[in-house]
């Protein structure tokens, strides 16, 4: 009897994260892009008092939606597979930085990203992002998903084959 | 081909079917009955339940009331007695293997799961591994289960190697120096880190599920156990984010030398721990408790939790891992962007560090002339590094409009400059990381005389963490983290034992105001002191003091100078205190001086001046020098005390465990 309410128990918290993450805004009024719910405000970020987040220190623990919980939790945001997918989900998550190192030219977001999408040479995604600053960061300071892939798909010389 | 079989191959060596019938297919053969019953007996023969790999993956310790299992979700038992006893356990593990397949298909990795819905086999790889390794296991007659959602997992990780990371302090926090460990599966072995991509990789942490934003119930939830905690796993650049961008705290990452079996299990562990949870007990059962524990479960060769004492401060885990031999392969730092930024900022002179402030506030500020283009570049990357340091959150959350446009302006104004910035190439610490901090506890004994009762023997005890004059490698410079510190001391003229101070918590943080920087120090202490003024009769007193202010840290961090203001309140029914109660407050202003000589010496004074309105007498004072000699292990303190009472001078010796 116990397990059974254990059972229904994970089954209900696990539905209600899987519900939160479904229904949580998209950040940027974007649309509801796979990835969209994988960005760190939504993640790792609760409006919490400061003193809450002062002992979060101690604990370790996180607010909002447990998704990773391995084997029974949603691991939505898991994934870091090469390909679109993976290379969204990467950009999404990452999107200040990325947008920091873009315009930088250089920095290790730029070389995972290029690992990702399977480009030849990541110097050169970096030198071809850099000089696209404006499109693949239009605002925010955060790189867009769409624009950036879009970007190191148009430029063949980068040849990121994993990109289809 | 089934991947489980694959996985356990990894793990163990499968005993060659004893005959040609399909293998691992799945479901397509018949579990063989008499096959449970000759593993049974032959499980029973060699005594398997007690083995030490089998108590330690299912987490079983021997306590006051006999044997029980730390994890707490029933779903990670497959016998109603499985909590308390390891042999029905693993009995009742063995008949589960032979359920018939699983009715509800594995659901896809982002979707939710029940644990109960998966095949036992599915639920227990590492279980299954371990009775394969052990006794063998003919899959011609136990079938090997088809295992998706597992498998899935186990692509997605793709394990070859095992990092340990420690999270290290940030500061004006002074809760983080204890730290935090969590586990990073590393998808190659070894080599530079540009190969390895280890964003990319999964980082396996425990923490607690926190449900409350009450301070308080926070509080009192994480000391009783009333947290659930959890094993989750989520890329490593969430994790990179989430502590080295956004709480600034410098990574450390100690690369584990593990068998490839070895982390095979630790994956299929991971996999059965992520379906229960544990009550998380934030002193005992925390974060690096489990940690080791999972380690400890894959690689039964390692003696870690035995190395630990009874509280688990993750400074303490890491040195245990540390202390195993050929454990840790490498270390590794990573630089939070604290770090990063005075990395940046470590060349530039007054004009170039005006600029960088200026444009941190305003992207359109002026640079100063004469810069080429590299040299823009170099301000502009630092500025980036100051606003991220300064507005971090804000910006991941959006929150703030102004922010996230002056970013954007920022980042375009860097953007172009048709200047790649080069890496940023950063020595760690020559202190060193964790492993190589003093022990957290302290216990001191010290001889010597004050004016008032000649000739003291004095002893000192203290639970942790961290004073202003402790040995300084592997902890911030800049905290004082102190809890449980009692000290007693015997008169030898009287023949009386006394009690002089027993703070439960003692915590500093000094903050050095720079131009990027302005934020004040604050102190905080609370429990119990030996009044050494004429307040009362040397009685002593429950206090409590808290207190803010500038500091300045200078001579290249040899140097640190903390002024503050404070209030403090003290009782006790014989204190001549506020208009005669037994309680008196206080304000006045506190002075702390620390020159550090290098890691080998310490010297610290303290100065402070209290009024006490409407009590007697109005004011005092307290006057304190102390020199500090550190030693491998140990240190040497000459201590020298003057309040209104008299003078005290004491010389200590001091060992840390």
């Amino acid at each position: 009897m116990k397990r059974m309410i254990v059972a229904l128990a994970l089954v209900a918290f696990a539905g209600s994260a899987s519900a939160a993450q479904a229904t949580l805004p998209a950040k940027g009024g974007r649309s509801s892009y796979g990835p969209a719910g994988c960005g760190l405000g939504s993640l790792l970020f609760g409006d919490q008092p400061g003193l809450v987040q002062v002992l979060a220190a101690t604990t370790n623990g996180t607010f909002g939606n447990q998704t990773f919980g391995i084997s029974t939790g949603t691991l939505n945001c898991g994934d870091s597979a090469f390909g679109t997918k993976g290379a969204s989900l990467f950009i999404e998550a990452n999107k200040e930085a990325l947008a920091k190192d873009v315009s930088r030219g250089s920095g290790e977001t730029i070389a995972t990203l290029s690992h990702l999408a399977g480009c030849k040479d990541a110097e050169a995604v970096g030198v071809t992002l850099q000089k696209n600053f404006s499109t693949v960061v239009p605002d925010g300071s955060k790189a867009d998903v769409e624009k950036t892939l879009s970007t190191l798909k148009s430029d063949k010389a980068l040849a990121c084959n994993e990109l289809g | 081909m089934n991947l489980l079989a694959l996985a356990l191959a990894a793990a163990v060596s499968l005993q060659a079917p004893s005959s040609s019938a399909e293998q691992g297919g799945g479901s397509a053969a018949e579990p063989d009955p008499p096959y449970l019953h000759e593993l049974l007996a032959r499980a029973h023969a060699l005594n398997l339940a007690a083995d030490t790999q089998w108590l330690r993956l299912g987490h079983w310790r021997r306590g006051l009331g006999g044997v029980e299992s730390e994890a707490d979700g029933s779903a990670f038992f497959l016998s109603p007695r499985g909590k308390t006893d390891p042999a029905a356990e693993l009995d009742a593990t063995l008949a589960a293997f032979f359920a018939p397949p699983s009715a509800e298909p594995d659901r896809p990795l982002g979707e939710p799961q029940r644990a109960e819905a998966m095949h036992p086999q599915c639920r227990f790889p590492a279980r299954l591994s371990f009775v394969a390794s052990r006794l063998g296991l003919d899959p011609a007659r136990l079938p090997l289960q088809r295992c998706p959602r597992f498998e899935a997992f186990w692509t997605r990780v793709q394990a070859r190697s095992v990092t340990l990371i420690f999270s290290s302090y940030y500061l004006n926090n002074p809760a983080s120096s204890f730290g935090h460990t969590f586990l990073r599966l590393d998808k190659v072995e070894g080599g530079a880190r540009d190969d390895r991509h280890e964003l990319l990789d999964q980082g396996v942490d425990y923490a607690a599920v926190t449900d409350t934003s009450n301070a308080l119930l926070y509080a009192v939830k994480g000391l009783t156990g009333l947290f659930h905690g959890q094993f989750t796993a989520r890329p490593y650049f969430y994790k990179v984010r989430e502590y080295a961008d956004y709480e600034s705290r410098d990574l450390w990452e100690y690369d584990l030398a593990l068998e490839p079996s070895e982390v095979a299990m630790l994956v299929a562990h991971l996999w059965e721990l992520g379906g229960t949870w544990f009550d998380y007990w934030y002193l005992t059962e925390n974060c690096s408790y489990h940690v080791l524990g999972a380690l400890e479960a894959a690689a039964p060769r390692l003696q870690l939790l035995s190395r630990v004492g009874k509280v688990v401060i993750p400074a303490d885990t890491v040195k245990a891992v540390a202390a195993e031999p050929g454990l840790v392969r490498a270390v590794r730092w990573r630089p939070s962007i604290r770090t990063q930024f005075q990395a940046r900022t470590a060349g530039l002179d007054a004009a170039a560090l005006d600029a960088v402030e200026a444009v941190a506030r305003d992207p359109a500020a002026p640079l100063p002339a004469g810069l080429d283009d590299v040299g823009r570049a170099r301000t502009l990357d630092a500025a980036a590094d100051l606003v991220d340091l300064r507005h971090g959150k804000e910006i991941a959350l959006e929150s703030d409009a102004h922010a996230l446009a002056l970013r954007q302006a920022l980042l375009e104004r860097r953007a172009a400059i048709p200047v790649v910035s080069p890496p940023l190439v950063l020595q760690p610490p020559a202190t060193g990381g964790p492993d190589r901090g003093h022990g957290s506890a302290r216990f001191s004994v010290g001889g010597g005389g004050s004016e008032q009762d000649g000739p003291l023997l004095a002893l000192e005890g203290r639970i942790a963490l961290h004073d202003l004059a402790d040995p300084p490698p592997g902890f911030s410079p800049r905290t004082r983290l102190e809890f449980l510190r009692v000290r007693g001391s015997f008169a030898t003229r009287e023949r009386r034992l006394r009690l002089d101070d027993a703070w439960l918590v003692d915590i500093a943080s000094l903050n050095e105001i720079d131009r990027f920087d302005q934020r004040f120090s604050w102190r905080f202490r609370a429990g119990a002191e030996r009044v050494r003024d004429a307040g009362c009769a040397s009685c002593v007193a429950g206090k409590v003091e808290f207190g803010g202010g500038p500091a300045v840290v200078t001579l290249g961090s040899a140097l640190s100078a903390l002024a503050t203001f404070d209030a403090e309140l003290a009782a006790s029914p014989p204190l001549a205190g506020f208009r005669g109660s037994a309680f008196r407050p206080g304000f006045g202003p506190t002075g702390v001086l620390r020159l550090l000589g290098g890691d080998r010496a310490a010297l610290l004074g303290t100065a402070a001046w209290r009024w006490y309105p409407e009590a007697t007498p109005r004011d005092g004072f307290t006057l304190g020098a102390e020199a500090r000699v550190h030693f491998p292990g140990a240190s040497l303190a000459l201590e020298v005390r003057r309040a209104p009472r008299g003078t005290e001078a004491l010389l200590w010796t001091q060992l840390f465990r």
